[in-house]
């Protein structure tokens, strides 16, 4: 039993950083939520001394936990300025406005 | 006299109409992706109005322009323009334009309407292809997917009853479709920086597989004079999402 929870605790932490590291959001907190989960009942079944690797999962799943929490609060969704896009719609304009002008 | 009464009357409709959609209106919205039942947000899209003077006539240029935000641009970068130009009065499209270009997949479609609305000359053309051209034929009223919006945001709503429809017909992909759009009631939606408003609550449905679902598609405006509209829900083939609004100027 112990060792069940610990590999899925295992896999939905390693799963959740992954997720924390590219751009899904708040997607993240799924496999991380799961992660402390199963690791805190771990943590809770184990021996004093085979503690050790289930507290690493707690500390890595509680460190992702706040930097996506962080990263929802307080980095802003913007828009990069793509220079090319502006010089098409800039050019694609002026083809409009001769098609227009044989109207 | 007749004749007179009407004249009046449409260049009162004239100036009704032309006053509800304004130069240089700019609403910006939020898109999100729902992935596992949580919407994270993938992208803005922005509504935009100007008027352009060709030597001979005045347009309105009706865009909307939808771009990921830079940390997906890695990943999966979208830079979608749908473009169209109509008469400022009725909203009548002269020239609609499509650029797609999302990921590996690019493509371009330019229809150009004849003055009596009635034929269209289309182009088309995906990233690394020929050209394909052709012209065919279409009912007088035949819209684009910008100009439906912004004609529908003219249409007195108030006036509709709860499944009560308005049917327009569009081109897209080279084909006409009927759009039906059913008021569903009234709700009040979170607008951005116009804060809590009352809107209207539209279903939008149509004889394709590009939508999906029943009142699953859905639209609110608001209930005023401006008929913002501050919420979309979409459903298509790849999934189900949501345009919020975030900003909304020039109105």
């Amino acid at each position: 039993m112990r060792k069940i929870l610990i590999s899925s605790a295992s896999f939905f932490a390693l799963l959740g950083v992954v997720l924390t590291i590219l751009p899904f959001g708040t997607i993240a907190l799924l496999p991380i939520v799961l992660a402390l989960v199963l690791a805190f009942f771990a943590f809770r079944i184990s021996n004093l001394n085979q503690r050790r690797f289930t507290r690493i999962i707690l500390i890595i799943s509680a460190v992702t936990l706040l930097v996506v929490i962080g990263k929802d609060i307080f980095v802003k969704d913007v828009v990069a300025v793509d220079k090319q896009f502006e010089k098409n719609k800039v050019e694609s304009k002026k083809d409009d406005i001769k098609d227009l002008e044989g109207l | 006299m007749k004749k007179i009464f009407f004249a009046i009357y449409f260049v009162f409709i004239s100036i009704f109409v032309s006053a509800q959609i304004k130069s240089n209106e700019r609403l910006v919205y939020a898109a999100s992706y729902n992935m596992s039942g949580l919407l994270t947000h993938i992208a803005q899209v922005t509504m935009q109005t100007e008027t352009v003077n060709t030597s001979k006539k005045t347009f309105l240029h009706l865009s909307w322009e939808a771009a990921t935000f830079s940390k997906w641009d890695t990943f999966f970068k979208i830079r979608d323009l749908y473009e169209t130009y109509v008469d400022p009065t009725t909203l009548r499209p002269s020239l609609y334009k499509r650029s797609i270009s999302e990921g590996a997949y690019s493509k371009t479609e330019k229809y150009i309407f004849s003055p009596d609305g009635r034929t269209i000359n289309s182009s088309s053309r995906k990233k690394n292809g020929a050209e394909a051209k052709s012209t065919f034929n279409v009912s007088g009223n035949t819209q684009d997917i910008i100009s439906m919006i912004y004609k529908l945001r003219t249409v007195d709503l108030g006036a509709l009853k709860p499944g009560q429809s308005k049917v327009f017909v569009i081109v897209f992909d080279q084909k006409e479709y009927p759009v039906s759009v059913k008021m569903l009631g009234r709700e009040t939606i979170s607008a951005g920086n116009l804060g809590a408003k009352d809107c209207f609550k539209m279903s939008i449905s149509a004889n394709t597989n590009k939508l999906k679902g029943t009142d699953k598609n859905l639209i609110w405006f608001t209930n005023d004079s401006r008929k913002i509209p501050v919420m979309v829900k979409f459903s298509i083939p790849v999934g189900t999402g949501q345009m919020l609004l975030s900003t909304a100027a020039g109105i």
